[in-house]
């Protein structure tokens, strides 16, 4: 009797629930192992700040996504599943925009720009896709919220170098000194390296990232 | 199971089911937001119109003192049409107070329904002078302008809409009492890239036209320039965003048309008047 | 004359991957073989083809401010624009299912090549960037919205193509272990970029 009750009730924290939060940090990593949610990895990654805020709500949208899909997922038909998922995503993103929009209008002000680049962040669709239609609710936030905070590092490292090297700030604070006033090391002779800006130079980024985190870890190389 | 989840007739009701619910919910939730927003909207526009007065006074207005403050300090405003005639009826003393439904209310002009509904039509036809011909023909723009009096000085404030990379991009020049040199200037957008085109509405971008001029020696009108960073051109120019190209080319494109009516309405004579009026 | 600049506009000054960087998930995931490029590019090039003008119908005539004045004088009033992001994105899905289903019954070999892929077209976000542009920039008639639907498609099958004949060559190059793969790809749409940039200044 009392094995079956451990069965059906595994605890909060199992070695399998920790798992689904801590491998999408490295060896499953959304961005630079599954290549998923490029697009907004690229767009938002020149300011930190952008980049913090996308990834807490990619995170919040993750998390709130994969539990509503994984509640619905006997009730979903196979035929329309990927409607389904859209709908829920595009109205939750929607919802929620509208909200702040009424009562945080300055927070919804830095939002509505990433309205768009949510709703069509292949990492949530992916997510639902592969994880929230065949798990349970709890298992579902747990992969939201590991797979949201994977995306969140790649975001981060990639516009910390984006920022200190493109603008020589970071969070807006003026590290190497003022480009316009030539202080600090500008008045050396430093410059910014205007392709830091632009898209481009964050693919670069995201391959050495890629290059480092995969010379650490043989396995997840890739053959010819 | 009991109900086949893969029939036909299960689909059309669960999508049925799913669309009535959600598109209810949307409904609901945007229409009993709406005049929350939309009260949020309003004094915002009257936040930036007052901060781009450019006086320190006006700047620092946060957006729940805007609605009250933008009493105090716009003490006039109408409406023109392209050609820079005052559109009769329109000319408005702060003595009325704002009414965003009616059409003589230049407050009440959405620059974004009047830019969607005649203008960008034809900045997507037309360029350059063939532009300027076909916006003349089209009587029924409104452009309105805000007077404002701060320390017994007079400001005159133009809102300017356009297209940045996604989707709109605006703001509000305000011109000293000569009607000819930039006093302050705000920028605002819906969705440029964060980092790139959105930087627009920085303090460093916008108070690079603080002082420029927007007519040479002679009194010809001479657009302001967004230009690439680094290339030097002769008319006045203020630096664009690198990387935000698009974003830069929708600034200049919008200063450059919007401004030109507004030039004309000062060269006529109730132009003229209005700024010997002082 | 005007529809075949905005072609090679929408196609190559203002190419889908490497201007704006759309799509790239299913872009550096299928871009292995040539093979199975052109299949996903073609699926892309339909369904933006298709979804452009019926969004672009769907806009004028029902989400548009005054859209729906065509049901009544009384309707002048009804703006629905702000449902627009669900309705662009339901089109989409539904067509991206009705393509998944033509290409397991006609092609199962493609079908079993593109994967989970298919299905993810419909979050690609080339498609919706698609919609949302068409939106922005009030075309004249549904000829230039699907115009401008072909034109990015056809953008967006030359970036996968190319890609995707790079890395089917540089499989003969030594390429340090740990980037083969997705690493020299990212590197390669890179400078790829780069070199589209020089596009931007076009006038057309």
């Amino acid at each position: 009797m009392s094995e079956v009750a451990v069965k059906e009730k595994e605890p909060l924290f199992s070695k399998k629930n920790k798992k689904l939060i801590t491998d999408p940090l490295n060896d499953t990593n959304p961005v630079t192992i599954q290549v998923l949610g490029i697009c907004s990895a690229l767009a938002v990654t020149v300011k930190m700040d952008a980049a913090l805020v996308m990834s807490m709500a990619v995170l919040a949208v993750l998390i709130i996504g994969n539990v509503i899909v994984s509640l619905m997922r006997n009730m979903i038909p196979g035929k329309i599943r990927i409607i389904v998922q859209l709908v829920v995503v595009a109205a939750l993103v929607i919802i929620v925009d509208q909200v702040l929009k009424a009562f945080v209008y300055d927070v919804s002000k830095q939002l509505s720009v990433f309205v768009g680049l949510i709703i069509t962040n292949c990492i949530i669709m992916g997510r639902l896709e592969a994880f929230a239609l065949a798990n349970k609710p709890w298992a579902s936030a747990l992969d939201g919220l590991g797979n949201g905070i994977g995306y969140g590092v790649i975001l981060v490292v990639v516009a910390f170098f984006k920022e200190l090297f493109g603008s020589g700030t970071l969070l807006g604070y003026e590290i190497f000194g003022n480009a316009t006033d030539m202080t600090g090391l500008y008045a050396m002779g430093y410059e910014n390296n205007g392709m830091m800006l632009l898209p481009p130079s964050s693919l670069v980024l995201v391959a050495i990232y890629i290059w480092i985190q995969k010379s650490r870890n043989p396995s997840l190389q890739e053959g010819h | 199971m009991a109900i086949n989840k893969e029939s036909n007739v299960y689909t059309v009701v669960f999508a049925t089911l799913m669309v009535v619910i959600v598109g209810g919910l949307l409904a609901f939730v945007s229409s009993s937001l709406k005049p929350i927003q939309e009260d949020n909207v309003r004094n915002e526009k009257k936040q930036l119109i007052l901060k781009a007065i450019g006086s320190e006074e006006t700047k620092s207005i946060t957006r729940e003192d805007a609605g009250e403050q933008f009493k105090k300090y716009v003490v006039e405003r109408l409406i023109l049409d392209y050609e820079g005639n005052i559109i009769e009826g329109t000319r408005l003393t702060n003595e009325t107070p704002v009414d965003i439904k009616s059409a003589k209310d230049a407050f009440a002009v959405d620059l974004k329904k009047e830019y969607k509904k005649f203008v960008q039509p034809l900045t997507n036809k037309y360029a350059g002078t063939d532009l300027v011909d076909e916006l003349t023909k089209e009587t029924n723009i409104h452009y309105p302008l805000f007077i404002c009096e701060v320390n017994d000085k007079k400001h005159y404030v133009i809102p300017v809409m356009g297209k940045g990379l996604w989707a709109g991009v605006w703001g509000y020049i305000g011109l000293e009492s000569d009607a000819r040199t930039i006093s302050g200037a705000v920028f605002d957008h819906k969705s440029e890239t964060p980092g790139l085109g959105a930087e627009i509405s920085k303090d460093f971008f916008s108070d690079q036209f603080i002082e420029k001029t927007i007519v040479d020696e002679s009194g010809k009108y001479t657009p302001i320039k967004v230009v690439k960073p680094g290339t030097g051109v002769t008319q006045p120019y203020v630096d664009g965003i690198s990387g935000g190209t698009f974003t830069s080319v929708g600034v200049d494109e919008m200063m450059n048309r919007t401004l030109a009516v507004y030039h004309k309405f000062f060269q006529r004579e109730e132009g003229r008047q209005l700024l010997t009026n002082i | 004359m005007d529809l075949l600049k905005l072609f090679i506009k929408a196609a190559f000054v203002e190419n889908m991957v490497f201007t704006f960087f759309f799509g790239m998930c299913s872009y550096l995931a299928v871009s292995k073989t040539v093979k199975t490029g052109v299949g996903l590019g073609a699926a892309v090039i339909f369904v933006l083809g298709v979804t452009v003008p019926v969004n672009y119908l769907l806009e004028t005539y029902v989400l548009k401010e005054g859209a729906l004045v065509w049901l009544g004088a009384e309707y002048a009033e009804m703006d629905l624009s702000f449902l627009s992001f669900i309705m662009f994105i339901a089109v989409i899905a539904s067509i991206v299912q009705l393509v998944e289903m033509l290409v397991e019954k006609f092609s199962p070999a493609l079908y079993g090549a593109l994967g989970i892929f298919l299905p993810l077209i419909a979050v690609n976000c080339a498609i919706l960037g698609g919609s949302l542009f068409m939106q922005e920039r009030q075309f004249e008639n549904i000829g230039e919205a699907s115009v401008y639907g072909l034109g990015s498609g056809f953008g967006w099958f030359i970036a996968i193509v190319l890609i995707a004949a790079i890395r089917e060559k540089i499989r003969y190059s030594h390429v340090p272990a740990p980037l083969r793969g997705v690493g020299m790809a990212f590197i390669l749409t890179g400078l790829m970029g780069l070199a589209f940039l020089g596009f931007m200044g076009f006038e057309l």
